[in-house]
């Protein structure tokens, strides 16, 4: 057990993590330089890879020799780089005794890291400082390393400069690992206690745990148990990562690999959630488990209804992959069925709505999204959950709304800290304090409600401050908010999924802008659309999408019959992408229209 | 009762918006008129003997460079192996810019007896960003000369929403070509096809296309003038006076079917669509190794003809609804009917003695009104 070392990397996006990761692989032997051909090899899901992020964990073993002669095993656990997934990567830093701090020494720390950087701190790791990318021109090492001491109180020749791209540096990694690094301690003897920290869904073999062993042995044959859900497995098999999985039988104390017990769904296996033995198990679980909640919620619609049946099927298979998704039937008068589903925030929502998309090759409608409210109504004081605007109770019954804040913290150059003030002041954000991280950047508070962040609000920031600014959250609490439901309704009737709860000041706004946005996006039709937005009965705007003046082909002569005929059909076929409602035909991204209004 | 098609591939000068297929070298022009007897022979051979056409129609490219012995020879081929009516329609598309009262002399004799000229314009300015060769006094002259050889079944072409044509400059195209007392009318609105020098020009900013408001307005202000000048619309695009209608282009539209000769040339014939190679080169080849010059082709399936039925009905005759159930053993408004009822009540669709058809404002949505129907 001395001779192994657990830890993970800390970065935010594109300070060159997954590169520094393959080096490591690399260097290592663990992997050569054809297997990286040009991909990265922790994000192996294609969506990853197009988007640069890693959004499951991942963990894979190493084995270096040591200047002393010895042979080290190093198991690196990658985590998630966004922030829908912090409570996942709080989870894979519990099954470390390090990380290393990558920054980038051409941008300094953003505020990803800093959260992270903060989460692995209160987890009691040793943190190994690393600039990478010191090869290019603009890299301000000095800066940089500046700013790193004055945030973890290092030594500045702590701090290991690198590039992971040219492999300068990184032989200095493994000693930091292995000479600063502590080796994971925990009895073998003791009562079985292992960190779930991720599972991925094989078909074939079910739900395979990735998880950390604190303490005690666990060997294949044995009956465990898993403490929250109490639910109860025989082991089949138990191994290592290499790139692929190395079977070994058994797995003690200071170990992380995974294990496979006929799981039938990776929701039985909760992240966070203790591993012990059925018979002289552990009397307690490990501290810090959550139950991880869904923090946006939407509508998901198959855009042809009789494809309902085939979207439930693909949720249900998506969900054996991805635990964090929540959803449950539900009807809209506009869609008619469909799913309200829960996401653990918007990147997460995009990402499973792609995958439904790409990999069930379903075309669904997603609504705008929403974050969850409590009504608190004026007869029972009963306090009732609300994730979809539709299911808003009457205005006169309401009590009051409440709506979940959060507290924003936003790193950017402190030139542009008037901009991220006025941006969040515009969120209805409620400004707490300012620290500077050196003389240039600032670190600033904010509480903002979850609503106004969970749009444009990434995209905003990043303008304001010329992609500058980096930004993190957590959820705070929820408070009272003078809110509203904003119904739009197209030729008179009320389109239900187009409703919105918007604060009450900015509903008038809010309600010209979307009109004027869905008047962008639905095309001309034979009829003249009416756009309102309408408050109760109070229509507060009001467009008009003329209906089309002249829609025909002019020539068509023998020789055009067949092509005229699939121009047609063309135009039929786009009709059947919009959705229907009413005589009203909608696009799909009509339903996302608050996702691009401009201001 | 099918229809004769022959499209002659040459013209002096491609017009800018033009994407029929033609080429602008004549050095092929002889071997082109050898292969064209022998593709009307080969054509001959495999199908049946009896069948007797109602019309002919050369079209192209520019039928009018053919000589009246070049074209007398053509027909006289086709007349060798198919039957025809004792009036047959025959029909020459020609350039006002390629004829002359001597040549369109030698048309009627050889049997000619409707000329479609494509006028286009009767403005200079016009002529010249279309990149017609004629002007607008040749135009007239050829009208004149159609008259004098004794063809009195005279269409002409003409254009509208040409980038920046104001009301005045079109209503003054339609008054022009009303003083020469032609019996039939095609009025097209200008289309950007693909691949043309016109949608480059309008992908690089050279040209805008008028908007749809006033590319309405004038299509709008055509049918009503026509109308009142004793112009029957029986088609979208194209207006007869006193009965003068093409029944060669009624083919297409009553979805009957037609032979096409020639490069590019189109056929459909008892449920087979075909057409040939485009290219005239390898045209000529195929017709020289002996095989039928066809590029491709497919069969039209019920639900295909249905739909074809409907499209080209819609925007013609309108569509008998008991010729439709027969054809097709379906209810036509039955199966649309929600949508059938919006078009009624907003004054796009009329029905009238058990016939479904557009009304001027539904002329206007043609389109958008057959991809509502099923």
């Amino acid at each position: 057990m001395d001779t192994t070392r657990n830890f993970c990397i800390i970065a935010h996006i594109d300070h060159g993590k997954s590169t520094l990761a393959d080096r490591l692989l690399e260097s290592t032997g663990t992997i050569t330089e054809r297997d990286l051909k040009m991909n990265q090899v922790l994000d192996d899901m294609d969506l990853e890879q197009e988007r640069g992020i890693t959004i499951k964990l991942h963990a894979v073993r190493m084995h270096y020799k040591h200047g002393d002669g010895v042979e080290y095993t190093l198991n690196l656990i990658d985590t998630p780089g966004h922030v829908d997934f912090s409570y996942e990567v709080s989870r894979s830093l519990n099954a470390c005794e390090g990380a290393l701090l990558v920054v980038d020494a051409t941008q300094g720390i953003e505020a990803q890291t800093i959260s992270n950087l903060y989460l692995a701190i209160e987890a009691g790791l040793e943190i190994i400082p690393v600039i990478n990318k010191v090869d290019l021109a603009s890299a301000e090492v000095d800066r940089v390393t500046q700013g790193i001491v004055d945030l973890i109180g290092c030594d500045p020749s702590d701090v290991i400069p690198v590039s992971a791209k040219t492999g300068v540096g990184v032989e200095n990694i493994f000693n930091a690992i292995i000479d600063r690094v502590p080796p994971p301690t925990g009895d073998p003897e003791a009562p079985l206690q292992a960190l779930i920290f991720d599972s991925v869904f094989d078909p074939y073999r079910g739900a395979i745990v990735y998880m950390r062993v604190m303490q005690g042995t666990i060997r294949e044959g044995d009956e465990i148990r898993f403490f929250y859900n109490d639910k109860r497995f025989e082991v089949e098999e138990l191994g290592i990562f290499k790139l692929q999985r190395n079977r070994t039988g058994e797995l003690t104390a200071g170990n992380v690999g995974y294990l496979i017990a006929g799981i039938k769904t990776v929701a039985d296996t909760n992240v966070g959630d203790t591993i012990t033995h059925v018979k002289g198990g552990a009397e307690k679980p490990l501290p810090g488990y959550k139950e991880v909640k869904p923090m946006v919620f939407s509508g998901l619609y198959p855009t042809v209804s009789d494809d309902f049946e085939d979207l439930r099927e693909a949720l249900s298979k998506l969900r054996l992959n991805d635990s964090s998704i929540i959803y449950e039937p539900e009807t809209s008068a506009a869609l008619g069925f469909g799913f309200r589903a829960g996401f653990l925030g918007l990147l997460h929502m995009e990402i499973a709505q792609e995958r439904l998309e790409r990999e069930f090759d379903l075309s669904i409608i997603t609504t705008v999204p929403n974050v969850e409210y409590f009504v608190v109504m004026k007869e029972s004081g009963e306090r009732l959950p609300v994730d979809n605007p539709s299911s808003m109770p009457e205005p006169g019954k309401i009590e009051h709304i409440e709506e979940p804040f959060i507290r924003a913290q936003i790193i950017v150059p402190s030139e542009y800290m008037g901009n991220i003030m006025k941006l969040c002041m515009d969120r209805r954000g409620v400004y707490l304090n300012t620290q500077y991280i050196d003389p240039t950047r600032a670190d600033i508070h904010f509480e903002l409600p979850l609503s106004e962040i969970i749009f444009d609000f990434y995209d905003k920031l990043k303008s304001v401050s010329r992609g500058y600014a980096s930004f993190d959250y957590e959820f705070k609490d929820y408070r009272e908010s003078d809110l509203v439901k904003l119904d739009i309704l197209l030729n008179g009737e009320p389109v239900d999924a187009l409703s919105s709860i918007v604060h009450r000041q900015k509903a008038y706004d809010w309600g010209r802008r979307l009109c004027r946005k869905l008047k962008e996006l639905i095309p001309r039709q034979m009829f003249e659309v009416v756009i309102q937005a309408a408050i109760g009965t109070k229509v507060i705007s009001r467009d008009v999408v003329k209906p089309l003046r002249k829609n025909v082909t002019a020539k068509c002569y023998g020789g055009d019959i067949t092509r005229k005929r699939k121009l047609i059909e063309k135009q039929k076929e786009g009709k059947k992408r919009m959705k229907q409602v009413g005589a009203v035909e909608i696009p799909q991204e009509a339903f996302l229209a608050v996702l691009s209004m401009e201001d | 009762m099918p229809g004769l098609y022959v499209h002659i591939p040459f013209c002096e000068k491609k017009c800018i918006y033009c994407d029929f297929y033609s080429i602008e070298s004549f050095r092929q022009y002889d071997s082109f008129l050898d292969a064209l007897h022998r593709e009307i022979a080969m054509r001959a051979d495999v199908l049946p003997h009896d069948i007797r056409f109602h019309s002919i129609f050369f079209g192209g490219g520019t039928p009018s460079l053919l000589t009246d012995v070049q074209l007398g020879g053509v027909l006289e081929a086709l007349r060798a192996r198919f039957r025809f009516d004792d009036d047959a329609e025959v029909t020459v598309e020609c350039n006002p810019g390629t004829v002359d009262a001597a040549k369109l002399r030698g048309y009627r004799a050889a049997g000619v007896n409707r000329l479609s000229f494509g006028v286009q314009s009767f403005h200079a300015d016009d002529l010249q960003f279309l990149s017609r060769i004629h002007t607008a006094e040749e135009a007239e002259q050829a009208i004149g000369a159609a008259r004098e050889a004794g063809i009195d079944d005279v269409n002409l072409d003409l254009m509208f929403s040409l980038p920046g044509q104001t009301t005045e400059r079109w209503m003054h195209n339609l008054e022009r070509a009303r003083a020469l007392g032609t019996t039939h009318l095609s009025c097209y609105s200008l289309t950007v096809e693909q691949g043309t020098p016109l949608a480059r020009m309008v992908a690089r900013g050279m040209v805008t296309m008028p908007p749809e408001e006033s590319d309405a307005d004038l299509y709008a202000q055509t049918m009503d003038t026509l109308a009142e000048w004793g112009f029957e619309q029986y088609e979208v695009s194209n207006f007869a006076r006193d009965g003068h209608v093409s029944r060669h282009n009624l083919t297409y539209w009553r979805h009957e079917d037609y032979l096409g000769f020639g490069p590019s040339a189109h056929s459909t014939w008892q449920g087979r669509r075909w057409w040939n190679l485009s290219s005239l080169d390898r045209w000529l080849d195929a017709i020289a190794s002996g095989c039928l010059p066809e590029a491709g082709g497919e069969l039209l399936d019920r639900d295909t003809l249905r739909r074809e039925y409907i499209y080209l009905r819609l925007r013609s005759e309108g569509i008998d609804l008991g010729d439709f159930s027969r054809r097709f053993d379906a209810d036509l408004v039955a199966d649309n009917r929600a949508f059938i009822d919006r078009c009624l009540s907003g004054g796009t669709l009329q029905l009238a003695d058990g016939c479904l058809s557009l009304t001027r404002e539904g002329m206007l949505l043609c389109d958008a009104i057959c991809a509502g129907l099923e």
